[in-house]
């Protein structure tokens, strides 16, 4: 008896919650109207939007993997002192609000020396489109460096031994046997990566400043026209963010049943 | 020379670590490195193969020493235990692994997979993909990608140890005719004697990170050191005495437990020994005349143990225990049960001397 009333406590607990957010997100996809959502997903700034939302994740994407795959690689398989300490510093920025880390980098490539240095070689990071770039890449990349780690974990270093017995160095035992093998998990960090890319948005808004038709993103759309009373706007952004999402979900569900089974 | 050699090898891996292990490998050898599990076996592989960089110590190829060289270079194959096949390549993908890596073409890689192929029986496989592949099929496809490069030593890490009894003995066989054939030195890391009866020239024992004994199979099997060597190569009786009366022109006597055995070992007088008698040496009769060897034991049956086709027969003769190993089929003839005396008779060669005086001697051909 007490075992029934147990489960059906946990179900009670899953059902009531999965329902509620559920509701949440059809509530905001049902709220416009058809000819609402497509009039505002083709006005000019939205379709702006869109482009630099996706012209921006997509470079970011690009340089998160580069130091995925480069991090996740050297805490996999190197031991060295300070692995852990660096563990938890590519952590950090997941356990940090992003508007905190979004004012990090923004004394960092601003007023701090790194800063001054960027500006007198004529790099302006600060308030501008690479700002973005810079803000997603922070944002994104702990979270693709965990799943690119836990993937090379997962893979035996024998492969690689059986490799390197075979003759190849330490890169090629990398590019001919690591990278295939790990396959499956690189794309999947590569999607909650452009997922996370697509929507960040507090670490954008302090580091480019949010400023409309320049360094709007689709989220820093759905703020500015919340702000301005544009619910259409900003409820067509916030569907486009959620599709989005959604699709990088099952593609990150269905690749990472492959690199489990 | 050795074709490999490890001079005082440590390897310290925080949690674990290997003690000044040296011994060699003679070029054309098939040497077993024979532990339980969790003796350093797989350790001592790795650090080989250059997976480990010692704390101290030398590895030695051909008499060049390699301590410091990338895994790449010292050309070792190895097969482990779980295979280790690359499972984005089909069969014929993992076996040109190498070959490819070599920068050879297609031309002259086909032949060789071809040819390795052949020999290990797994030609039809080639185009298959290796999640198709049986347990034996699998380890055949991993040793033919390891000696498909010609490598100077064919290490195996528990190499059949996944595999089911008539697999691995089909392994076997097709293991000592493959290294016959193609004439390679092996270092065969394993916890199964039976490996070492059916391939190994050499053998040597390792335990808790430290080299106990290493020499010939038959060196091990008839004298080995007491405690852990003796229990891992079965000797099953270890007995210590005191020589009264030394080998000369008749057997040389030995009171163990107020026992006199007879040996054919060379005995000082006086000297304190430590001898063993392997239990299939040892025969059981209810009468002592049927058999004429030169010690007879009567016994009194304490224990005995059934498995299948052998039965073991614990006799007691006051203090000292001995252990017979008969065919369950005699066992029943003898009509004997717990409690029963006989006579457990062996002959004088049997009896082997592994020790005197506390000291070690040379027990093995030395080939370190």
């Amino acid at each position: 008896m007490s075992n029934r009333i147990f489960k059906a406590a946990l179900g009670g607990v899953t059902v009531l919650f999965s329902g509620l957010l559920i509701w949440a997100i059809l509530s905001l996809i049902l709220m416009p109207e058809v000819s609402e959502f497509v009039e505002s997903t083709l006005s000019e700034e939205m379709l702006y939007s869109i482009r630099l939302s996706l012209f921006t994740s997509l470079i970011s994407v690009a340089l998160v993997m580069v130091l995925a795959v480069s991090i996740g690689f050297v805490l996999a398989r190197f031991t060295f002192p300070g692995h852990n300490l660096l563990r938890t510093i590519v952590d950090l920025p997941m356990a940090f609000p992003e508007l905190v880390l979004g004012l990090c980098l923004l004394l960092l490539f601003g007023h701090a020396p790194f800063g001054k240095w960027l500006q007198s070689m004529g790099v302006n990071v600060v308030f501008s489109k690479y700002s973005i770039v810079v803000a997603q890449v922070f944002t994104a990349a702990p979270y693709a460096i965990r799943v690119v780690y836990g993937t090379f974990r997962g893979i035996s270093p024998r492969y690689e031994m059986v490799a390197r017995s075979l003759g190849c160095g330490l890169l090629g035992s990398f590019l001919r046997v690591s990278v295939p093998m790990a396959k499956g998990g690189l794309f999947a960090a590569a999607v909650i990566a452009f997922a996370r890319c697509m929507g960040c948005f507090g670490t954008v808004l302090i580091l480019a400043g949010g400023t409309r038709m320049y360094t709007e993103t689709l989220p820093i759309t759905l703020y500015l026209n919340i702000s301005y009373g544009n619910l259409a706007m900003a409820m067509s952004s916030g569907i486009i963010l959620i599709f989005i999402s959604l699709g990088a979900i099952i593609v990150f569900e269905v690749l990472n049943q492959e690199v489990v089974l | 020379m050795d074709l490999l050699s490890v001079r005082n090898l440590s390897v310290d891996l925080g949690n674990f670590s290997l003690k000044d292990i040296s011994f060699g490998v003679p070029e054309g050898s098939y040497c077993c490195l024979l532990g339980a599990s969790g003796a350093g076996k797989s350790v001592l592989l790795e650090t080989i193969i250059g997976a480990f960089r010692p704390k101290q110590g030398k590895v030695y190829l051909r008499g060049t020493d390699v301590t410091a060289w990338p895994p790449e270079r010292r050309r070792l194959g190895i097969v482990y235990q779980d295979y280790m096949l690359f499972p984005h390549l089909d069969v014929r993908g993992n076996i040109a692994f190498g070959l490819k890596g070599q920068g050879l073409t297609t031309d002259k890689i086909d032949p060789r997979v071809m040819k390795i192929s052949r020999q290990l029986d797994i030609e039809d496989l080639l185009e298959r993909d290796i999640a198709t592949l049986s347990g034996g099929e699998q380890q055949r496809v991993a040793l033919a990608r390891a000696l498909v490069t010609e490598p100077e030593i064919l290490l195996l890490d528990e190499a059949f140890s996944a595999l089911d009894v008539n697999t691995r003995e089909r392994l076997r066989t097709m293991m000592a005719r493959v290294v016959r054939e193609i004439g390679i030195t092996v270092l065969h890391v394993t916890h199964d004697r039976e490996d070492v009866w059916a391939l190994a020239t050499h053998v040597a024992v390792i335990n808790d990170g430290e080299m106990l004994q290493h020499g010939t199979p038959e060196d091990l099997f008839r004298r080995p050191r007491p405690g852990h060597v003796a229990s891992i190569m079965g000797a099953g009786n270890i007995i210590s005495g005191e020589v009264v009366s030394e080998t000369g022109a008749d057997l040389g006597i030995v009171l163990a437990n107020g026992i006199r055995l007879y040996s054919s070992e060379n005995l000082t007088m006086g000297s304190d020994v430590t001898l063993s008698i392997r239990p299939e040496d040892i025969m059981v009769a209810r009468d002592e005349s049927v058999i004429s060897a030169r010690n007879r034991i009567p016994v009194t049956l304490s224990e005995i143990k059934r498995r299948g086709p052998l039965t073991w027969l614990t006799g007691r003769s006051g203090d000292l225990e001995l252990i017979a190993m008969v065919t369950s089929s005699g066992y029943e003839s003898l009509e004997t049960s717990p409690g029963d005396m006989c006579f457990f008779i062996f002959k004088a060669s049997s009896l082997c001397l592994i020790e005197e005086n506390f000291q070690k001697i040379v027990l093995a051909s030395n080939f370190s």
